[in-house]
């Protein structure tokens, strides 16, 4: 990566304060309406705490082990794992209630990555009785849901969200193993698979379900799903093979990903241009009547023109993402794009610099945290997806991380060196478990 | 018409800075006390209230001295958990758990299993479900970003088995937000649910849609739902050529807008024909030999492409490339120095 010349600056120190007050005290009552998400804004917590690198500075043993209790305290008898403490229903629990209290996918895939971030080795996990339950968790055309009921019936929506949570529980509990595990049946890879094929739009992303309108988090949730399965497409040196794998048209994804980059940050320029989205400094001014782009064009364009460069424009020192098409920026839908770029093996098709910058001085918020547009106050998400694309572009000081699962390679490798996963996938994988992201850091 | 709101909010500014400064000078002073907000409803308890006297609350255990993302939950909603718990736990369904579970939404609308208990109560107690619909749509746009919600409206109308008002519902949510996600997904399920694909309503609403904003990329994405997944994304030759004739009206007044050049090329592609099919139309906006003639950046990025597909025409691509990297795009430049380099792969390897 080059040198980065700007002012522009991570302030740690507010970032780290900003999510050491998260973990040590109560969260602001507005996440109440997040309270049945606790276990995602746990993760979140110990995971940013861990890519400043502050994490064992800010747990005390008892602390820690207090933490990796308490998501232990989220799991179900009967496997998987609640995301709140909220519909636990404690003594009175019976067999008759239970199915108000059930083993939730984001749930069991959050409460799973804490404890890999907290150090925990997973012994207390009931592995067996997940893998079982996953399968039922199943859609017969291959997605997956969020609960099941008594009747077998798979609540939640249809989209890629819960297919790349299920296929992360997988992938943690049994690596890229296909077929049965231990005695357990495996989930249907090419169902799955076929699935995410079919949500592909004509544009080139990916949507919730068939023609629906292509959507950065879907598409980033798709993509890391085919890397957990190992199905994403055959680069130009992988020998090709039988499997069904994803993304029918690559290119077009490609196009769609650099194309949710855009200058327009905030409402503002929304309004300058009557709510249309500004592609660069040149393109923002036609949107409304047929006029020459070259009208509008500015002396630095011309200047490149004249020496073939592209010098970044001053207007363009600051580039955000968008979710779809003609919105305005978002911080976190940096990490939607940018996670399926990385994990493609592309990254190098943007420039990071102008985007570090837009996180920097746009959306870093002065007590730490991102906001989700310029001026902002700082939420946990925001926050924490921010905080990720700066550690994927190789930021100085912040640890290096896994772009799929949204925690360090530290806490990765500690996962992989787990005793019962290594004598699962058998000495000899070993090597190869860490291929994707492994692959992914050369772009860097 | 967004001129007129902003002049509006500017105006009102001006006229009302004084007033609101003399106001907040009165509150700091005492002197004035602001009124009760009147959609801020008082916080409702159930330890004083007869009708649940029966009852006694199960309260939340957080698992110990160290919770991780504990909430400064409020005393109403610890409060209204705790009698959920413990009629949840129970399996009552009554009229007063329904008031329950709108209470708990209202708080906290992501609680997955409340809706479901609302469902099931729903069901055992007989409520038509026509009324459990008219309570919903308020609801919904007080949630505008809430999958739980979505769900549960799916369920509910999938039993009743008609989409009548349901139009109007999501107009009236598009009202707030054109581009909501979970509202044009809602619409499509509809269609879908209810066979509305060929009903000439439907592709006539979704073109007033594009009519007010050309730009609201969810509304040609509900065209392209209608028109190719309607027909197993196979749509007939006469279909694509009126699709074509209708982007190109749309790309004349605003050619620098994205979505109905992405609509005409996946148009293009499922009636199986070429990009070159629509290269003079093209022309009329980027012409390399024109450089300072370019009226869309897109337009550009499809010649590139058409030019790339033709014999001994690579130069020409090249060029168009090079016009985006440096001149109409450059905030993808490194994306259009790709897509040149894989150009010359090609070339080498043929």
């Amino acid at each position: 990566m080059a040198t980065i010349v700007s002012e522009s600056e991570l302030n740690y120190s507010r970032h780290i304060k900003y999510w050491r007050r998260n973990l040590k005290t109560l969260l602001p009552h507005f996440y109440t309406s997040n309270d049945s998400n606790r276990m995602l804004l746990a993760l979140f917590t110990v995971s940013a705490l861990d890519i400043l690198g502050d994490l064992d500075a800010a747990l005390s043993p008892e602390e820690r082990q207090g933490y990796i209790d308490w998501v232990y305290g989220c799991q179900l008898p009967s496997g998987g794992f609640r995301p709140w403490p909220g519909s636990d229903f404690g003594r009175l629990s019976t067999d008759g209630n239970k199915i108000w209290d059930p083993p939730h996918v984001p749930g069991t895939f959050f409460a799973l990555l804490t404890l890999v971030v907290l150090g925990d080795d997973l012994g207390r996990v009931k592995r067996r009785e997940i893998l079982v339950w996953l399968i039922r968790m199943q859609r017969p055309e291959g997605g997956f849901g969020e609960t099941v009921d008594e009747d077998g019936f798979i609540h939640g929506g249809n989209d890629s969200r819960f297919g790349y949570m299920a296929t992360a529980i997988r992938w943690i509990l049994r690596g890229d193993l296909e077929g049965p595990c231990d005695g357990v049946p495996d989930i249907d890879v090419d169902k799955f698979v076929t699935c995410v094929r079919g949500a592909e739009t004509y544009d080139g992303g990916i949507s919730e379900a068939p023609y629906h309108e292509a959507h950065g988090g879907f598409t980033s949730c798709a993509i890391a799903a085919l890397s957990f399965v190992d199905r994403l497409p055959l680069t130009s040196s992988q020998k090709p093979d039988s499997a069904v794998r994803g993304i029918t048209d690559l290119p077009l994804l490609l196009k769609w990903l650099v194309s949710r980059q855009t200058a327009t940050l905030d409402a503002d320029d929304g309004l300058d241009t009557l709510g249309d989205e500004t592609d660069t400094s040149e393109t923002c001014h036609d949107a409304h009547s047929f006029v020459k782009l070259g009208s509008f064009v500015s002396t630095q364009a011309d200047t490149n023109m004249m020496k073939e460069t592209t010098h970044a424009h001053f207007e363009l020192q600051w580039v955000g993402f968008n979710g779809r098409c003609n919105k305005v920026a978002d911080t976190c839908y940096a990490y939607w794009n940018l996670a399926p770029l990385q994990l493609l093996g592309y990254m190098d098709i943007i420039d990071q610099r102008p985007v570090r910058k837009w996180l920097l001085d746009k959306t870093q918020h002065i007590v730490g945290g991102f906001g989700k547009v310029t001026g902002d106050p700082p939420d946990m998400y925001h926050s924490f997806l921010g905080l990720m694309v700066l550690a994927m572009f190789g930021e100085p000081g912040l640890q290096d991380v896994d772009a799929a699962l949204c925690i360090t390679n530290r806490a990765k490798k500690h996962l992989e060196s787990l005793s019962w996963r290594r004598q699962l996938l058998g000495q000899s994988r070993d090597q190869r478990v860490g291929l994707v992201s492994d692959k992914t850091q050369i772009d860097l | 018409m967004p001129v007129f709101h902003l002049l509006r909010d500017w105006l009102s500014a001006i006229i009302l800075s004084p007033y609101r400064m003399l106001q907040s000078v009165l509150y700091r002073l005492n002197i004035l006390r602001p009124l009760p907000a009147e959609n801020k409803k008082m916080p409702k308890f159930y330890q004083d209230d007869e009708a649940w006297a029966d009852i006694e609350p199960l309260p939340q255990d957080d698992g110990g001295m160290h919770p991780l993302a504990a909430i400064a939950y409020t005393e109403e909603y610890s409060e209204a958990m705790g009698y959920l718990r413990a009629v949840m736990a129970n399996s009552e369904f009554s009229q007063r758990v329904l008031g329950l579970t709108e209470h708990i939404i209202s708080m906290n609308p992501a609680h997955y299993t409340v809706w479901l208990y609302r469902a099931k109560t729903i069901s055992e107690l007989g409520i038509p479900l026509q009324d459990e619909i008219a309570w919903l749509n308020p609801t919904a746009l007080k949630h505008l970003k809430n999958y739980q919600i979505w769900h549960h409206r799916h369920t509910i109308i999938d039993a009743l088995g008609s989409s009548e008002g349901e139009t109007d519902f999501i107009n009236t949510m598009l009202g707030q937000d054109s581009k909501n996600y979970h509202v044009w997904s809602y619409r499509q399920w509809l269609v879908k649910r209810f066979v509305l694909f060929d009903k000439p309503e439907e592709l006539e609403w979704t073109a007033d849609m594009i009519e007010a904003d050309v730009r609201n990329n969810s509304a040609w994405n509900h065209r392209y739902y209608l028109v190719v997944g309607g027909r197993g994304g196979k749509p007939n030759e006469e279909l694509a050529k009126r699709e074509i004739e209708y982007t190109k009206a749309a790309i004349r007044k605003a050619p620098q807008n994205q979505s109905p050049w992405n609509y005409v090329l996946g148009i293009l592609r499922a009636a199986q024909l070429p990009k070159s099919t629509i290269k003079d139309f093209v022309l009329e906006f980027a012409d390399i030999n024109k450089p300072d003639d370019v009226y869309s950046s897109h337009a550009l990025d499809l010649l590139a492409d058409i030019y790339a597909e033709e014999e001994n025409n690579k130069g020409n691509a090249e060029k168009a490339l090079d016009l985006l990297a440096t001149k109409y795009d450059p905030i993808r430049a490194n994306y259009w120095k790709y897509r040149k380099g894989l150009l010359q792969q090609a070339q080498v390897a043929a």
